[in-house]
């Protein structure tokens, strides 16, 4: 195992302002979603999928902290992401 | 408790361990295709599936997504703790953590029981048949996540405790991968059709 302690009192600050920022624009873009589905528009469709990409990749990234995840793990979810929202956007 | 940090740049090591996260890709492409499923069968029953999902309590489904938002953020606050190695407030963190998941079973509890009493059950028509299939499988997950905090509560509060960060990673992984999946569900059976 490859064993190291990349962490001191300044990251653990920046992971807590970061987390903050993350949990403020989460809540932000859910009552965004909710808002924006009662509009009568052909975007509201996408604007929701968008919506929920960003809360998505904000959990994975900044909470679960893929962030600091080695490349191939970050692209698996953000794959994963792209073809379900793709699939979604083309079946509805 | 064991403070072994792991390089995560290592492609076997990511945040939490690599298994649980085999297990939360598995989750997310059973989620996502039954899903997709949903959405395919919206497009063919447009006004079924339009009508089904006005019977929904849209206000239930957001502060839902608000309390196991703010359960994850208090996770992620509390992983940062316990390495910083504050258990104390890791413990307060995680006690926390686990009540928004109990506010979100407490709420989703009383959205299924209004569904019940108006008659609207697994059976009732397609729409509602993935709605009762995909939420209640979350809420087994979400049950299940929080036996595996409270495991953890209790595994870190002991002394000599054997409970290891990855441990506490790989636990908190799992709850955030509840929320995921949740961000996936709302939208699509709350808002989209």
């Amino acid at each position: 195992m490859d064993i190291t302690f990349p962490y001191n009192l300044f990251t653990f600050l920046d992971m807590k302002m970061n987390s903050n920022l993350t949990w403020v624009v989460l809540i932000i873009l859910t009552i965004a979603s909710a808002l924006v589905s009662k509009l009568n528009s052909h975007y509201v469709v996408l604007i929701i999928l968008v919506f929920s990409s960003l809360k998505f990749l904000g959990i994975a990234f900044q909470f679960m902290e893929l962030k600091k995840a080695h490349l191939f793990w970050k692209a698996m979810i953000v794959s994963f992401l792209v073809i379900f929202v793709t699939s979604i956007a083309l079946v509805i | 408790m064991n403070n072994t940090i792991i390089d995560y740049k290592n492609i076997y090591y990511p945040p939490g361990g690599i298994l649980i996260w085999i297990i939360i890709f598995l989750e997310l492409i059973t989620f996502g295709a039954a899903l997709i499923a949903m959405a395919y069968y919206g497009n063919q029953e447009q006004e079924l599936f339009h009508d089904s999902s006005l019977k929904l309590n849209k206000t239930y489904g957001m502060i839902n997504t608000i309390f196991l938002l703010t359960s994850g953020f208090l996770m992620a606050i509390s992983v940062s703790e316990i390495k910083k190695g504050n258990t104390k407030k890791f413990n307060k963190l995680l006690l926390l953590t686990m009540l928004f998941g109990l506010f979100f079973l407490g709420l989703k509890s009383l959205e299924y029981y209004d569904k019940i009493a108006d008659g609207i059950g697994i059976g009732y028509n397609t729409f509602f048949t993935f709605y009762w299939m995909l939420t209640l499988f979350h809420v087994i997950h979400v049950i299940v996540g929080l036996v595996i905090l409270t495991s953890v509560y209790f595994g870190v509060r002991k002394e000599n405790s054997k409970t290891s960060i990855d441990d506490v990673e790989a636990s908190a992984a799992f709850w955030h991968m509840c929320d995921l999946i949740w961000i996936l569900l709302f939208p699509i059976i709350y808002l989209l059709f």
